[in-house]
């Protein structure tokens, strides 16, 4: 009997203090958020991942940002990139996500859906020095959850002092997809193999992005399904059919063995097709001398199918208590011409007018800035957030691709494999 | 203790036709450890390549690890990689992430170790009601997923206000929530004879004489064992750490490896390989001073004839 009068009341406790943590919860908040003074700041919390560098350089920034709001305290904090989503996804379902976060487009729909992120047109922050092409990558149904910082746009890498030895002309860049491959194939001939021409360029899924692109083709419909047909697919994977197995192309066996650098990165091979912000880390692996950037190829001169994407973006938290003291930092982050200049293009290219404007740029940086001035007039509007799910799409592309590669499966088969997961996974996410 | 009777003396004729193993030749025997020699250095060296390989690196500059670069060895040796990790990360120390994962490890291995063992002195020698209840449940918790209770914890702690402290990673070790540890302890404690438990009550020990004077004692190779365990265990830790602390100066190891390659920038493979060398080392010295311990122990349990 006592004990389980003891036990009822135990049940009791406990149910009481749980409807009380719980009311602790959904506390109160006002539209502005709460405001600080420089006698009593508050202090917002701040999140990006990146190395020693980005670390260095954001400290730098917070520092200047303080100093000019002085009723505003940033506390910094970071870490890797996996580890950053892992540590997003358990705050999300917890509830304690940062005021203020660096963020990826390729998770901005996932939880921006989710409304763990604040809709940044309810707070003041100005826009008006952005490209009018790159704001609607950051907003979804109309609400904009992420500030563009920073751009890149797609580029074919070459190494001039690679080709100067095998005796083989820069392109300019202004080729279609048979003089590519015709490119391709002559450094592999001449590399003898010591150097191939590139990684099959059919296994990125953003190349891909741009060639139907180049065909005015949307490979994202509104409602989130796949905008192109499998024959659409069996076309681009087709464009380096001729090329596979030849000194052209990489074996997909000697790139495992190179991972985690790149074949580029490796110096095994001269081109590499992807986004122009990756420039420090191949000459940081490579340790050549000078590395160029030129358009992709396109059958349509007048169309190349570029656009600009942001290589990261800022956004807040839905449950901010401080929405003016975050809207105040990511505008400072977004637009400041001195945080311009402390970031230079470790970011990427910066999107804000008045921070490219206010930045030095000085040699790699100055090639991808003048690279991205270079297709200015090719560029059209960014895709809007890639839908749910899509960084799992992107991965079995590239892995679907080079079992094509590996001779596991013909183009054909590998299509239907591709369309089936890729259709599954819609289904599964819509 | 018997000696081991192998006959050596050669046998009759007539039983020489029988095979028997142990009156082989001794050049059969000397050629047979031989080969067992030889498989098993080679066998030592497959396992140890990748530290072997992870040293060598360390020495070699960043451009010059991995990729299409295949020798172990360079000829551009320098402790450069060294000084770059120790230089830290944004401002934290190299030093200071030690310590954190110092202060964790301890915590850990003390908290485990109390914790842990009158756990176990309690479910193996104390009668009391739903005793088994509890020791099903506690092994139960062993079968639940880790993954299962990150958000539930995460969402106490949060709300109790303990993120960004070590609380959090280190509370669990003083509640005896390692259920492994408990369990291990358990079945340790069951083979000791409970006629030294009875010798004691008889003259007059409680509980907490018979668990500090007779039990602890002879528990040295499974607390050392758990030590040895619970210290690397939390050393290695990532996902707790990446979860629970926010402020940089905080981090452990692990998650400060990490930082040193970064997909969307540079990667310095070489400073983390560098640093991955130091994080070693004191795992393998804890592990080489206490690891003669358990072999002791083991041989002096059990009762005197």
């Amino acid at each position: 009997m006592i004990n389980r009068r003891h036990f009822i009341t135990t049940v009791a406790i406990g149910t009481a203090s749980a409807a009380a943590l719980a009311a602790c919860g959904t506390g109160s908040s006002t539209t502005a958020g709460e405001t600080g003074s420089a006698e009593k700041p508050v202090t917002i919390n701040y999140t990006w991942w990146g190395n020693d560098d980005r670390a260095t350089r954001t400290r730098k920034a917070i520092e200047l940002f303080e100093s000019k709001n002085p009723d505003i305290k940033v506390n910094g904090n970071f870490t890797d990139f996996a580890g950053y989503w892992q540590k997003r996804a358990t705050e999300a379902a917890g509830g304690g996500l940062p005021d203020v976060m660096q963020w990826d487009l390729s998770y901005l729909r996932d939880y921006g859906q989710r409304n763990q992120l604040l809709d940044l047109s309810t707070v003041k922050i100005n826009t008006d020095a952005f490209d009018k092409t790159l704001l609607p990558s950051g907003q979804i149904r109309g609400k904009t959850y992420g500030i563009p910082t920073s751009t890149n746009a797609f580029a074919v890498y070459y190494d001039p002092a690679k080709l100067a030895s095998l005796g083989i002309a820069e392109p300019d860049g202004s080729w279609n997809y048979e003089e590519f491959n015709k490119f391709l194939s002559e450094v592999g001939a001449k590399g003898n193999g010591a150097l191939f021409g590139g990684t099959d360029y059919t296994g990125v899924w953003w190349m891909f992005n741009v060639w139907l692109r180049q065909n005015n083709i949307e490979a994202f419909t509104e409602d989130g399904k796949l905008g192109f047909s499998k024959d659409d697919l069996k076309k681009w994977w087709n464009l380096s059919a001729k090329l596979r197995g030849t000194p052209a192309l990489i074996s997909e066996e000697r790139a495992t063995q190179l991972a985690p650098k790149s074949p580029f990165g490796s110096n095994v091979t001269a081109t590499e097709v992807t986004w122009d912000n990756f420039m420090a880390g191949y000459l940081a692996d490579s340790g050549a001398k000078e590395l160029k950037l030129v358009p992709v190829p396109s059958d349509d001169k007048d169309n190349l199918g570029l656009f600009l994407k942001p290589s990261m973006l800022m956004v807040a938290s839905a449950k901010t208590k401080y929405k003016d003291a975050a809207a105040r930092f990511i505008d400072f982050m977004v637009n400041d011409p001195e945080v311009g200049q402390i970031f230079k293009t470790s970011r990427g290219v910066p999107a804000s007018q008045t921070q490219r404007d206010g930045t030095t740029f000085e040699g790699t940086d100055k090639l991808v800035v003048d690279y991205e001035k270079s297709i200015e007039k090719y560029l059209k509007d960014a895709p809007e957030p890639p839908i749910v799910g899509f960084g799992t799409l992107e991965a079995s592309f590239k892995r679907v691709s080079s079992d094509i590669n590996y001779g596991k499966v013909t183009v054909d088969g590998a299509v239907d494999a591709w369309f089936k997961e890729a259709e599954d996974l819609i289904k599964q996410n819509a | 203790m018997t000696t081991m009777a192998t006959p050596t003396q050669s046998a009759p004729d007539a039983d020489a036709q029988v095979y028997n193993p142990k009156s082989e030749s001794v050049t059969a025997k000397r050629v047979k450890s031989g080969i067992f020699h030889a498989v098993a250095l080679a066998l030592t060296a497959v396992v140890l390549y990748p530290a072997v390989w992870m040293i060598a690196s360390s020495f070699k500059p960043n451009a010059e690890i991995g990729g299409a670069n295949t020798s172990l060895w360079s000829n551009n040796f320098s402790f450069d990689n060294f000084a770059t990790a120790m230089e830290g990360i944004g401002g934290v120390s190299t030093l200071q992430f030690f310590t954190n994962s110092l202060i964790l490890a301890i915590g850990a291995v003390v908290g485990t170790i109390l914790s842990a063992s009158v756990s176990a002195y309690a479910f193996a020698r104390i009668k009391f009601p739903g005793r088994s209840i509890f020791f099903g449940m506690m092994i139960a918790t062993l079968l639940l997923p880790f993954h299962v209770v990150i958000i539930p914890q995460y969402i106490i702690f949060n709300q109790l206000g303990l993120v960004d402290t070590y609380i959090p990673l280190l509370i669990g070790k003083f509640l005896a929530a390692d259920a492994f540890f408990v369990f291990l302890m358990v079945q340790f404690m069951r083979n000791l004879p409970a006629e030294l438990d009875e010798a004691a009550r008889i003259d007059g020990a409680g509980h907490v004489r018979i668990f500090t004077s007779i039990m602890l004692p002879l528990m040295k190779p499974a607390l050392i064992s758990t030590s040895i365990f619970s210290f690397i265990w939390s050393w290695n830790d990532f996902l707790g750490p990446l979860l629970y602390l926010n402020t940089p100066e905080k981090y452990p190891l692990p998650l400060a490896l990490r930082l040193f390659v970064d997909q969307t920038q540079s990667s310095d493979y070489g400073a983390m390989i560098a640093m991955s060398v130091l994080a070693l080392l004191p795992v393998l010295i804890f592990f080489l001073v206490f690891q003669r311990y358990i072999v002791e122990g083991v041989s002096t349990q059990g009762l005197k004839g």
